[in-house]
């Protein structure tokens, strides 16, 4: 039986080859759409699971509460590593280190030099997460401090194929550590990445800063994780380890500190904390893009429903006349439903070849790594399950609505198609176009939101300027640095600050200020110690005052503010006025106002500002001067920090680079967005094209009349698109405030963010309307210029 | 094996009950060869399909083989149909997509016959028609003629006891028309099926047994041969 309805479906579909191309196409398009998103859905949701114990595992977080605000950290202090390892049951590892990943240093080979990202942590790190090694063993890596494991990749480029173990690497130019393990290199769907550990105790011997650090509860600069017991759970570890900071630390207990836990499964897509709870983040993405696979699969579906009922006349008679040869309606469903499910099985075979070259670019625009496991027999099982979903979807209306005809109309011929069936086709349409016309609006906001907050003015000029990390050497040698970048011609400018231009590193709290009332609590304020010629540099224009003297010695005292910080505090007259902060032991004075720039994110407010004059800092910048080359430029300033800092490597980044940064994540959405809002206007407009033929060629007697009657070509084409063009203008009219609904949501997540005007919606309405009349217009100017003898004649 | 008592069939037009069928009763009984005849819009068609119970009667009582048909649910009486009847049309309504041999075959697929009877069986019906070498063709390579003859190998297939004809001939020619009412004949004579036959010719209604004159949905007249 089977057989048999799938040798009718193969010969229909030859028969039809139009019919059948724009059905398989759009399938295949619409199955390729839901089939990409689905594979980076299931992408993200591997993050961090390929470690054997992931479900165990936590970080432990800290949140607060305070007057104004709530939030929750990773930064924690050292004691509180020891107190969860002692004291609370339960915990099988903890492990303390610093942010493991963004702790760039130097790896010396011989002439081989390696900026990169690391970290150091305790021991159990490796006992936590059971990197696999490749060589050397997570029991005995870490039991020298002098030790420093890396993975494969890293090893490959500092030793080539020698061997590495126990080979020595120089580490910042100061130390020499031995390599005593090599991990695989971590799998992209994992948040924690880095290229080498060294041991915590490694950390703590080395750096000045650290040796009070395992006693002081005040001092939250590190990260820390656990493992739990098989079989316990956080909600029973919860309540144990709430208050621990708050019973231990007398300082820390105004911001009201409680201890929580962060499972592993949530770092990935649950990253964003409300009142001490992971309650979204990235998953918010992935629900969004997951409804719109499903709705522009759904668009396919529909084109598949309207084209087959549309073509109902001609199958009516084979209905009629299977009935009356004893077919019964299940039968017939069945033979539908067959029909469907091989043309979705043909369209899936598209979609995979579609997938399979979208990959690459889909890969380059998210950063992934994604690829369709065509090893692995779920992925086929799977793809059978959606070609059965797909098929018995898109072909359940059609079967039941063919196998209702009642074969003695359809055989006497007196059959038409009434309003009955072409009221739920239009429905369809309707909800096609107001998907379609839905994602294209939303497209045009995401971009209109990007657009505004990359055109907000900055505060600071990123032409030309440049950021590399003050390492090694480099703190010892910036005067003479300066002095040769300058006199080299190439270099306009140059200054040293605490934070990168894009970035605020540390924050202080501004605890006393003129005015300043009893129970008002302390700002949190953003702070940057900064070289003379700072402002200069970045092109920050001050607003009052003046700048740092050129003797970071006279200044020792004194503080320039930015404008949100004078606003915050309320402070009239801000010149010379003292203010206490937990920067300097005594009070300083304000000796100047900066105009507000843009450090931190592009859609939040300028956050109050403090700025120092201090030596060293973290960060050189310089800006190239004017009609330079800048590959030549840099080869020279390369030249210049090999000279000041021959240990390491010249890595520089451009500022401009580093901003756009910052919209990495509303790019993407808005250009996933966009991809999919064309697939599904081209899918749509796949299923009118078809109708519309299909309209026409169902009219031809009617047009070939009336053109005999003098109907004019604008006639019938104004014939044939009026009713189209309505449909679509109703899918506008739907689309616009459901869009809006949603747009209006997602914005919320800005602080500064655009409204929404009523351009948008003209906008794309016009832009759909001109799409489906271009569609359309083919069949009915075609319809049109049929000789009208010719289709009278064939009657 | 037939019994219509009474059988009224209208449709509603603008809230008029416009009679098609109008209290008709007929018996017949297996081993006729009954031909209708009657000016068009009598009702012939109607009550052809009322017969092959692919139309419902508004009103009245249908037996069939000594089943209650008014009192049947849709699906035992599709399986009466598929046990009983054969259907021919004047249009032969052939299924386009499919060959010769596969129209033939349709009906013993829909009654659940195995494959290896399947064949033998179409194979007999092709060879008893004449139309083996046609078998792979599709029905617009055939001519009407030939049409017919596959939409009666096809009607016949299931081997039926009672086959419903709907102006077979109607489309032919009359050296067409004449062959097919031999055969007929002989279907009737040799292999005892009962036929009831819709013409508008007088020759080819002379070929059955009995004739009845339908007019404005009732029997004008019934006359024996
Ligand atoms: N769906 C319908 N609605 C209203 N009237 C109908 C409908 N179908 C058939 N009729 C009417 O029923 C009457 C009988 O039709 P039927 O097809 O049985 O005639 P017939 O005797 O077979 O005619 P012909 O010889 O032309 O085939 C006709 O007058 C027709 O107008
Ligand atoms: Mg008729």
């Amino acid at each position: 039986m089977i057989k048999n309805y799938l040798k009718i479906a193969w010969r229909n579909i030859l028969h039809n080859k139009v019919y059948s191309a724009i059905n398989i196409l759009g399938l295949a398009a619409g199955m390729a759409v839901a089939l990409i998103i689905g594979l980076w859905v299931i992408n993200e949701f591997s993050y961090d699971k390929f470690l054997p114990n992931y479900k165990q595992l936590y970080q432990v977080n800290l949140h607060f509460t305070t007057q104004r605000e709530e939030h929750t950290q990773t930064a924690l202090a050292i004691p509180l590593a020891e107190v969860l390892r002692k004291e609370i049951p339960g915990i099988k590892y903890v492990a303390e280190t610093d942010w493991v990943g963004w702790q760039y240093h130097d790896l010396l080979v011989g002439t081989k030099k390696l900026y990169v990202g690391g970290g150091a942590a305790h021991p159990d790190f490796l006992k936590i997460f059971e990197y696999p090694f490749v060589k050397g063993s997570a029991k005995d890596a870490f039991k020298d401090p002098y030790s420093i494991i890396l993975d494969q990749a890293t090893a490959t480029a500092l030793f080539g194929n020698a061997d590495p173990m126990n080979k020595i690497i120089r580490f910042d130019n100061q130390q020499n550590l031995k390599v005593t393990g090599i991990i695989k290199d971590i799998p992209k769907n994992a948040t924690k990445q880095f290229s080498f550990l060294t041991p915590f105790a490694f950390k703590e011997q080395t750096e000045g800063w650290m040796k009070s650090a395992r006693t002081t509860w005040t001092n939250n600069s590190f990260n820390m994780y656990i493992e739990l017991q098989p079989g316990v759970t956080a909600e029973q570890i919860a309540p144990k380890i709430k208050n621990l900071v708050y019973q231990h630390s007398v300082q820390m207990r105004p911001a009201k500190p409680e201890v929580i836990l962060h499972a592993m499964m949530d770092w990935h897509l649950y990253s964003d904390f409300k009142m001490g709870k992971p309650v979204g983040g990235f998953i918010d993405y992935v629900r969004m893009f997951s409804i719109i696979g499903i709705l522009v699969l759904l668009i396919a579906c529909i084109n598949f429903m309207n084209l087959s009922t549309a073509r109902s006349e001609k199958r009516a008679r084979e209905v009629g006349v299977r009935k009356a040869i004893g077919s019964q309606r299940s039968d017939l469903i069945a033979q539908f439903l067959a029909e469907s499910v091989l043309i979705t099985f043909i369209a899936s075979l598209f979609s995979i070849v579609f997938v399979q070259l979208a990959l690459p670019s889909f890969n380059t625009v998210i950063g992934s790594s994604i690829a369709i496991p065509f090893a692995n027999p779920l992925f086929w099982i799977g793809m059978l399950l959606y070609v059965l979903f797909t098929g018995l979807l898109a072909g359940s209306r059609p079967a039941f609505y063919l196998s209702s005809f009642n074969p003695v109309t359809v055989l006497k011929g007196t059959f038409k198609v009434g309003k009955a069936a072409s009221l739920p086709r239009k429905v369809l349409v309707v909800l096609q176009f107001s998907c379609s016309i839905a994602l294209i609006i939303s497209t045009v906001i995401v971009y209109q939101q990007i657009q505004y907050a990359k055109s907000r003015p900055t505060g600071y000029s990123s032409e030309r300027l440049m950021v590399t990390d003050m390492s090694g050497d480099l703190a010892n040698n910036y005067d003479a640095l300066k002095n040769s970048l300058i006199s080299s011609g190439v270099v306009e400018s140059v200054a040293a600050a605490s934070s990168p231009v894009t970035n605020i590193y540390s924050h202080m709290s501004l605890d006393k200020w003129p005015g300043k009332a009893a129970d008002e609590e302390s700002v949190n304020i953003g702070a940057i110690f900064v070289s003379d010629n700072y402002f200069k540099t970045l092109g920050m224009t001050l607003k009052e005052g003046h700048d740092f003297s050129s003797k970071w010695s006279d200044d020792t005292t004194s503080v320039i503010l930015n404008e949100a910080a004078i606003k915050r505090i309320g402070l009239k007259d801000p010149i010379n006025k003292l203010v206490t902060w937990n920067g300097s032991s005594g009070p300083v004075r304000i000796i100047g106002v900066v105009k507000d720039a843009l450090m931190e994110s592009p859609f939040t407010p300028v956050a109050p500002a403090i700025f120092s004059h201090g030596r060293g800092g973290n960060n050189v910048m310089y800006r190239l001067a004017p009609n330079v080359n800048t590959q030549d430029a840099i080869k020279k300033i390369n030249k210049i920090f090999d000279t000041y800092n021959p240990a390491y490597p010249y890595i520089y980044q451009f500022v401009d680079d580093e901003y756009n940064h910052k919209f990495n994540l509303e790019v993407l959405v808005g250009k996933l967005a966009g991809v999919f809002a064309g697939l599904a206007i081209f899918i749509s407009c796949l299923g009118l094209f078809g109708l519309a033929a299909y309209v026409a060629e169902q009219r031809t007697k009617e047009i070939g009349i009336r053109k005999v009657l003098g109907a004019t070509i604008a006639n019938v084409w104004l014939l044939l698109s009026r009713d189209f063009i309505l449909l679509v203008l109703i899918s506008c009219i739907i689309a616009s405030p459901v869009a809006f609904y949603f747009l209006q949501g997602w914005l919320q997540k800005y602080d500064y963010r655009i409204s929404i005007g009523p351009g948008v919606f003209l906008l794309s309405a016009l832009v759909a309307i001109i799409i489906t009349m271009i569609t359309i217009s083919f069949q009915a100017i075609k319809a049109a210029l049929t000789n009208p003898v010719k289709s009278l004649r064939s009657e | 094996m037939l019994s219509l008592q009474h059988i009224s069939k209208y449709y509603q037009v603008s809230g008029l009950k416009n009679y098609v069928l109008n209290d008709l009763s007929l018996e017949v009984d297996e081993g006729e060869f009954i031909s209708i005849m009657g000016p068009s819009g009598s009702g012939k068609s109607t009550l052809l399909n009322v017969i092959g119970m692919l139309d419902d009667p508004s009103d009245g009582y249908h037996y069939f083989a000594g089943h209650a048909v008014h009192q049947l649910k849709e699906k035992q009486r599709s399986a009466l149909y598929k046990q009983y009847i054969g259907f021919v049309f004047q249009a032969y309504h052939l299924i386009d997509e499919l060959t010769v041999y596969e129209n033939i075959e349709t009906p013993l697929i829909y009654q659940d016959f195995k494959s290896s009877e399947r064949k033998a069986m179409v194979a007999d019906i092709l060879d008893k028609f004449n139309i083996v070498g046609k078998k792979d063709l599709f029905p617009a390579q055939l001519s009407g003629g030939q049409q017919q003859l596959v939409g009666i190998a096809r009607a016949l297939i299931a081997k039926p006891k009672m086959l419903l004809a709907d102006e077979p001939t109607g489309n032919l020619n009359s050296k067409q028309g004449e062959e097919i009412m031999e055969l007929f004949r002989k279907l009737n004579r040799e292999d005892k099926v009962t036929i009831i036959q819709v013409t508008h010719s007088e020759k080819n209604a002379e070929y059955g047994t009995r004739i009845i004159n339908l007019l404005d949905g009732k029997i004008a007249s019934s006359k024996k041969l």
